[in-house]
């Protein structure tokens, strides 16, 4: 990459971190202003009026807004991310312990829907207008119509209730604690359901933008070019007009990170996954304040640099794409 | 898709039963089981406790072989606990595993009488202020240290007398000094009699942690509250957060012999839907609160077994009860009260949203809480006409749309289910309703707090004593701020009285003549809507036997049956 190039990211980077500011202080008024608080976590229920008030007191929750979004600020700038009020531990541990399990669901929704939903998308492309192409195109409507908790629920009751065909939930056999390669087909196992269950929707987009981007691409000029040279249909479709396709592709697959968090709630909640969407849920619930920030800081940094990878992948494959 | 219709409605019931400050519990009106284990016989029998003990009839089990030892019980857990010091918190979720890891000073068998369990006797002086409790010998926590009375002088003055809500609401003002003679006694004494003193010693209450692990630190944010050391039936192994805790048979412990799991797994499964298929599939073993709509479906099922019984600890014998706001129109007319509570099909309600599981509610008590409930109260029939005139009494005519008032019902969305029979009910004689529905932080806060709302509900529990979760929801002292307090703004300065009358005693057929008073004048004043005493469900695979129906160490005399685990 030319030299300018790294200022670019640079200066990327930098706006970056100021969108992460705005979120910090935009969810910080939004959590903290709107109705309930953590009083029950904090100190759960039937006490009395005075020991409320100390622990209200103990955890800065009396304090004007203004001084708490100000202490936040300055303690998360010295790098001190603060307590979960319910699991009692740096929160920083706390999302630590419970990334992998998102990253493992996360990274095999994308990759199922990447891997089916282009195939389909081509399929789709090469054979417009046959039966094939409306059934392809029909099945992604439902898909992408079909909200994920129900689909989850639906998956569930199917595969794992009637037919027995994968386990219900869980992220590993908790009885029988497989060791080595049989722990991974474990893992597998159970990641089956819950991964097809994130990834449908992502398919179902993939697919629509994979066949309308190369029935675009196959109707340029250097296509028609290389088809009066005679190449083979099969290396015009792959290594000319895919390659091609795939750019606006790649743009959109950045774009749905933030998308996939929110999915990961939902069918983590569904399929008791442990990771990090559960526990932002269970952070809302609570009201567990730091630990609920943390999470939108984390889910922010995430989507910010997302999008990043995206531009640097953008100029990898397109040489005509030039940032300065 | 009529499964999955069942399991939407499972959603709302069961999330419905977690109402009370989130603790999922089923309370039952009378144990289905008596579990065939033997039971605690203590060789030295307790000088006063021995007197209230009951005898257990053995069932008809042959004598022959006595629980099976071994195998592991995989255990619903539907919520992440976060941390495991349960000297700190009322958390349900904590409670449900600290409770098999730790013990009381007493325990309380299935009906509610306090039996021996760290301490070993007691003794209460003649004036009912000083009782002098023998520990048990040789106790040792899991990490081998040994159990000493400077253990429980610790466990109530850093720990639960500070940071276990309900604890140091009740004993801040009764206990005034915890004195240690020797290692093996603990004298605690009271500012005044106090009958309900050994009802808040069990290990829901107020659990006995170890001095040697937290003495001098912060409890909030110690890390030992992840490590948990006990004295109780099971050890702690490990926790992975939002998926699992594991725990094992404690070998040393106190009651030989006992427990008979080699391993407990607690799996947090969040889903109800999904907790039911696991347990279906044999995933899971127990399953501590059965959607109400699914019971039914699951008895007809042979491999699993389904009983009425308590779902956790913390939350025992509640009450589905409306909130009026008392403090202003149209609630503070007594008229207005009655009119809405001869509204209300009670039965209908019982049948429509809650499965028929428990029993029309008649007053500030739950007909579960035998020995203090009483049902000479005044009655409110479901009487629409009558209903009508006392609205028509207080002011509220129909207008020309046939509507005589509006009222917003603020609710936890858990509760939507009642909310539209509610509006039904309602409707016939007159009242909008307008369904406002929330998250549980958010209702709590507007109705306990923000105080801002004319018609709200909690499923207040009772627990193990109505000095325990019945006094706060009616004595005027506990209106302020506070989630499931006296929500309703309910003063009568002789029901206070009534409340600290009947703490003071300790004899309980004297204490039960004034809650029967108390009862009646409640009822009379109609401070609030009691709709269902709630029970409910759980279940769990025919090849275990011997959990314990009530809360607390629910899991010590579980086994196995036949099969392996």
């Amino acid at each position: 990459m030319p030299l300018n190039s790294g200022r670019y990211l640079a200066r990327r980077a930098l706006q970056g971190a100021l969108l992460v500011l705005g979120v910090l202080v935009f969810s910080f008024a939004l959590i903290h202003l709107a109705p309930g608080d953590p009083i029950i976590v904090l100190a759960g229920d039937g006490g009395n009026a005075a020991y409320y008030a100390e622990m209200r007191a103990r955890y800065g929750l009396d304090r004007p807004l203004p001084e708490r979004l100000l202490r936040y600020v300055l303690a998360v700038a010295s790098g001190d991310s603060g307590y979960s009020f319910s699991y009692r531990q740096p929160v920083f541990q706390v999302i630590l312990s419970r990334a992998p399990a998102t990253l493992l669901l996360m990274g095999s929704a994308l990759l199922f829907a990447v891997v089916v939903g282009v195939s389909l998308g081509v399929l789709s492309a090469l054979r417009p207008r046959t039966a094939l192409d409306y059934g392809i195109s029909v099945f992604t409507l439902v898909a992408a119509a079909m909200p994920v908790f129900w689909v989850g629920q639906v998956l569930i009751i199917i595969f794992a209730g009637r037919l027995g065909l994968f386990p219900v939930q869980g992220m590993i056999s908790l009885r029988a604690r497989h060791t080595g390669v049989r722990a991974a087909l474990d893992a597998l196992h159970h990641l089956a359901l819950p991964a097809l269950t994130l990834g449908l929707p992502q398919l179902a987009l993939l697919t629509r933008l994979t066949r309308t981007s190369l029935r675009e691409q196959l109707d340029e000029d250097y296509v028609r070019t290389a088809r009066a040279k005679g190449l083979q249909e099969r290396v015009i479709i792959l290594s000319h007009a895919l390659r091609n396709a795939l750019l606006p592709i790649i743009t959109v697959i950045g774009g749905q990170v933030g998308v996939l968090i929110t999915g990961a709630a939902l069918t983590e909640t569904i399929f008791a996954w442990p990771g990090l969407g559960r526990l932002l849920l269970d952070a809302a619930l609570s009201r567990d304040y730091p630990l609920l920030m943390a999470l939108f800081i984390t889910a922010a940094i995430s989507v910010v640099v997302a999008n990043l990878l995206t531009d640097v992948i953008y100029t990898l494959l397109d040489p005509r794409v030039r940032y300065d | 898709m009529a499964r999955s219709l069942r399991i939407l409605l499972a959603f709302a019931l069961v999330a419905l039963l977690a109402a009370c400050g989130g603790q999922a519990a089923a309370p039952t009106a009378a144990p289905a089981t008596v579990p065939a284990a033997p039971t605690d016989a203590p060789t030295s029998r307790p000088t006063v406790a021995a007197a209230e003990e009951p005898t257990v009839v053995p069932t008809a089990e042959p004598a022959a072989t006595g629980p099976r030892r071994g195998g592991a019980v995989v255990v619903v857990q539907s919520s992440d606990p976060g941390s495991l010091n349960p000297a700190i918190t009322t958390a349900g979720p904590v409670h449900t595993i600290t409770d098999q890891i730790f013990n009381g000073l007493v325990g309380l068998d299935d009906q509610l009488n306090p039996v021996p369990e760290l301490a070993e006797s007691w003794e209460i002086s003649a004036d009912g202020t000083v009782y002098t409790f023998k520990l048990r010998p040789g106790v040792t926590w899991h990490d081998g240290a040994p159990f000493t009375s400077a253990d429980v002088k610790f466990s109530f003055e850093e720990a639960l007398l500070k940071f276990h809500a309900r604890t140091r609401a009740g004993l801040e003002n009764v206990l005034t000094a915890i004195d240690t003679p020797d290692e093996l006694t603990v004298v605690f004494r009271l500012a005044r009699p106090y009958g309900p003193l050994l009802q808040r010693l069990d290990v829901v209450e107020a659990s006995i942690i170890p001095q040697h692990i937290f003495a001098g630190k912060d409890l909030q944010n110690n890390p030992a509250n992840l490590n948990p050391i006990g004295t109780g039936p099971f050890k702690f192994v490990e926790y992975v957060k939002g998926e699992r805790i594991v725990l094992e048979r404690n070998p040393a412990y106190f009651r030989a012999g006992r427990p008979y799991l080699d391993q407990v797994i607690f799996q947090i499964i969040p889903d109800p839907g999904t907790a039911l298929l696991a347990l279906e599939r044999g995933e899971v073993d127990y399953l501590g609160s059965v959607p109400g709509a699914e019971v039914e479906r699951l008895k007809a099922m042979p491999e699993l077994v389904v009983v009425p019984g308590y779902g956790g600890s913390g939350g025992s014998f509640c009450q589905i009860t409306l909130i009026p706001n008392m403090t202003r129109p149209p609630f503070d007319t007594p008229e207005v009260r009655q009119a809405f509570y001869h509204a209300l099909d009670r039965q209908l309600i019982l049948d429509r949203v809650y499965f028929g599981q428990g029993a029309v509610s008649t007053g500030p008590i739950s007909s579960q809480v035998e020995w203090a409930y009483s049902p000479a109260v005044l009655p409110y029939p479901h009487d629409p006409a009558r209903a009508e005139k006392l609205l028509d009494a207080a002011g509220y005519p129909r207008d020309a749309a046939g509507n005589r008032l509006t009222v917003v019902f603020t609710h936890p969305s858990s509760f939507a289910r009642l909310g539209e029979v509610l509006r039904e009910q309602l409707k016939t004689v007159g009242v909008t309703l307008e369904l406002e529905a929330m998250d549980m932080p958010a209702a709590v806060d507007k109705v306990f707090v923000q105080k801002d709302f004319e018609l709200g509900v909690a499923s207040y529990c009772n627990g193990s004593d109505p000095e325990i979760g019945v006094r706060r929801v009616y004595v005027s002292s506990n209106i302020g701020p506070i989630p499931f307090s006296n929500g309703a703004g309910y003063v009568n300065p002789e029901v206070d009285k009534l409340f600290d009358e009947a703490a003071a005693l300790t004899d309980r057929a004297e204490r039960a003549a004034i809650y029967a008073v108390l009862q009646r004048q409640i009822v009379d004043d109609l401070p609030y809507f009691w709709l269902v005493d709630s029970a409910g469900y759980r279940a769990y695979r025919a090849t275990f036997d011997g959990f314990r129906v009530s809360a607390g160490p629910f899991l010590e005399e579980a086994h196995l049956i036949t099969g392996d685990s």
